[in-house]
C-alpha cells in the first residue's frame, strides 16, 4: 500500500463512481438532517438558558415581599431548572469527542431502541443513518445554543427598551427588532457550524453509515488503493463546504444594509 | 388641588428600592404632572432622575408607590376595568401614549429611517401603511429631514438621529414625551438642533418631562424645574425662583458647581 500517487490509478476508481455519487448523496442527506435536528435543538436550548422560570423564587423574598440579602433561601430561588438541565447538556456535549458521542448514542441508546431496517431512498439503511443524524444533530444542538444565545444577548438593551416605550409587546419586539439583528450577527457563526457539520459527517462510517468516507474505505478494501480515493473524498468534501459558506456569506452581505455608510 | 382633571400624571409615594432597602434609588417621590406642562428635572449623577423618568413608563418597576395615568395605577400588575371585572394591566396601551426619547437614540439599526418611524404605529396601532407614512414624512419635514427618509441610521449624524428619535416618538402621537438626557451623548454643536426641536415642541402644548443638564433649557422652556438627591424631589418651583431665588442649601451648591 502507499506509494506514488498515480494518474492511471484513478482511472481503475471510475468504476466506484456511482459508489461515490451514493456516498455524496448520504453525506448530503446527513448534513441536512442535522442541521435540523441542530436548529431545532438549538433554539430549544437557548430558550431554555435564557429562560426565567424559578420555581422556589418566593424563597428569596421576606414578609413584606422584598428582596433578602445573600445568604442560601436568595442563591435557592435563584435555581432554575430548565436552564440548569440546558447548560449541563451544552456543557457536555461540548467536553467530549463527537466519534464518542456517535458510539454511546448508536450502542447505547439504539442498542435499545429497535429500529426499522428498511432501505432510505435505496442507498442507506434507515437503522444505520437516523442514529447518525440524532447523534450529529444533538451534538451541533449544543454549539447551535450558544451561537443563538449569544446572538440575542448581543443585541443591545436599548433596542428593546425603545421598542417597548413605543408600545410594542414583548413577541413584537423580538420578531420585529431583537431577531432581525441577532440574526445578522450570528450569521458567520451558523456557517461555520454548518461547515463543521459536514466534515464532522464523516465520522458516522465509524457506526456503518455509507457516506462518503465509509464509501473511501470499501474502495480501499477493494482496490488497495488509498490515496486516490482519499483525494476523491477531499475533493467531494470540499465541493459540499466551501460553497456553503460562500452562499452564507452572500446572505450576510444582503442583510447588512444598515451597517454600511 | 383645584386643576385636578387636568393632571395627566399622578405621582404618589415612589419607590425604587434595591437590595431590601439598602439602596433607595427612589424614596417616596410625589408629584402632579398636568396637561401642557413642561417639567425640566435636574440633579447630580445618581440622585435618582433617570430612575424616575424611567419608571413612570414602567421601563424601571418600582416598588412601592402608584403612578396614576389618565386615572389608571399603572404599577399594579391587575386593574378593575370599567365593568367591574378584575382584568390583566397591560402596560403596552400605557405605554404607547407616553412617548420617550433616549441619551444613546436607539433607532433601529437594521431599518430605515421611514420604517423606524412606522413600525409601531403599523404594528401597534394598526394604521395603514400609507397614512402612517405620510404621517412620519409631514413630521420629518418638521425637523428638516424629509431628504432622509429613506437613510438607514448609521448614515445620519447625533443631532439627526435624535431629532429622528423624537420623531419617531411622535409618530404614535402621544399625551405626553419622556425625554431621559437627550443631549448628552451629542457633539456641542449638536445640542442645539435638538433643543430647538424640543422647545418648539413645547411651545405646541406637548407635555414633557425632561431629565437634563441643559440649565439654559431648564431656564427658558419649563414650566416646572424639579431637583432631585439621593431619591428625593427637595425643590419643585417655577425656572425663576429655581435658578433667581434658590432657597434650598443643597441646591444651592449643585448650582454654583454647575452654573
Amino acid at each position: 500500500m502507499g506509494g506514488l500517487i498515480k494518474l492511471s490509478n484513478f482511472a481503475k476508481l471510475s468504476g466506484y463512481a456511482e459508489m461515490f455519487g451514493q456516498g455524496l448523496a448520504i453525506t448530503v442527506m446527513l448534513s441536512i438532517g442535522t442541521v435540523v435536528v441542530g436548529a431545532l435543538l438549538g433554539i430549544v436550548l437557548a430558550l431554555m438558558r435564557m429562560s426565567d422560570i424559578r420555581p422556589l423564587r418566593f424563597l428569596g423574598l421576606d414578609k413584606e415581599g422584598h428582596l433578602r440579602g445573600p445568604g442560601v433561601l436568595t442563591t435557592l430561588s435563584k435555581f432554575n431548572p430548565l436552564s440548569f438541565l440546558a447548560t449541563a447538556y451544552v456543557e457536555i456535549l461540548r467536553s467530549t469527542p463527537v466519534i464518542v458521542q456517535i458510539a454511546v448514542i448508536y450502542y447505547g441508546i439504539f442498542g435499545v431502541i429497535d429500529l426499522p431496517t428498511f432501505s432510505l431512498f435505496g442507498i442507506t439503511k434507515f437503522h444505520r443513518f437516523f442514529p447518525g443524524v440524532v447523534a450529529l444533530g444533538m451534538n451541533s444542538g449544543a454549539y447551535l445554543c450558544e451561537i443563538i444565545r449569544s446572538g440575542i444577548q448581543s443585541i443591545d438593551g436599548g433596542q428593546s427598551e425603545a421598542a417597548r416605550s413605543l408600545g410594542l409587546n414583548q413577541n413584537q419586539t423580538l420578531r420585529f427588532i431583537i431577531l432581525p439583528q441577532a440574526i445578522r450577527n450570528i450569521l458567520p457563526a451558523i456557517a461555520n457550524e454548518f461547515v463543521v457539520i459536514i466534515k464532522e459527517s464523516a465520522v458516522t462510517y465509524t457506526i456503518g453509515v455509507q457516506d462518503i468516507m465509509a464509501v473511501v474505505q470499501s474502495v480501499k478494501g477493494a482496490t488497495y488503493l488509498i490515496m486516490e480515493p482519499l483525494l476523491v473524498a477531499t475533493a467531494l468534501y470540499f465541493c459540499l463546504c466551501f460553497p456553503t459558506s460562500k452562499i452564507i456569506a452572500h446572505f450576510e452581505r444582503r442583510m447588512s444594509r444598515g451597517n454600511k455608510r | 388641588m383645584a386643576t385636578n382633571d387636568n393632571i395627566l400624571i399622578q405621582v404618589s409615594g415612589l419607590k425604587k428600592h434595591y437590595n431590601k432597602g439598602a439602596i433607595k434609588a427612589l424614596d417616596g417621590v410625589n408629584i402632579d404632572i398636568r396637561r401642557g406642562e413642561v417639567v425640566v428635572v435636574i440633579g447630580p449623577s445618581g440622585s435618582g432622575k433617570s430612575t424616575f423618568l424611567r419608571s413612570l413608563n414602567l421601563m424601571e418597576e418600582p416598588t412601592g408607590g402608584a403612578i396614576i395615568f389618565n386615572g389608571v395605577d399603572i404599577t399594579k400588575k391587575k386593574i378593575r376595568n370599567e365593568q367591574g371585572k378584575v382584568v390583566k394591566l397591560n402596560i403596552d396601551e400605557h405605554r404607547q401614549k407616553m412617548g420617550m426619547v433616549f441619551q444613546h437614540f436607539n433607532l433601529f439599526p437594521h431599518m430605515t429611517i421611514l420604517d423606524n418611524m412606522t413600525l409601531a404605529p403599523i404594528q401597534v396601532k394598526g394604521m395603514k401603511k400609507e397614512d402612517a407614512e405620510k404621517l412620519a414624512l409631514s413630521l420629518l419635514e418638521r425637523v428638516g429631514l424629509a431628504d432622509r427618509a429613506n437613510a438607514y441610521p448609521i448614515q445620519l449624524s447625533g443631532g439627526q438621529k435624535q431629532r429622528v428619535a423624537i420623531v419617531r416618538a411622535l409618530c404614535m402621537e402621544p399625551e405626553v414625551m419622556l425625554f431621559d438626557e437627550p443631549t448628552s451623548a451629542l457633539d456641542p454643536e449638536m445640542v442645539g438642533e435638538v433643543l430647538h426641536v424640543m422647545q418648539q415642541l413645547a411651545e405646541e402644548g406637548m407635555t414633557m418631562v425632561v431629565v437634563t443638564h441643559e440649565m439654559g433649557f431648564a431656564r427658558e422652556v419649563a414650566s416646572r424645574v424639579i431637583f432631585m438627591d439621593a431619591g428625593n424631589i427637595l425643590v419643585d418651583t417655577d425656572p425663576k425662583t429655581f435658578f433667581g431665588n434658590p432657597e434650598n442649601p443643597r441646591l444651592q451648591d449643585f448650582l454654583s458647581k454647575v452654573l
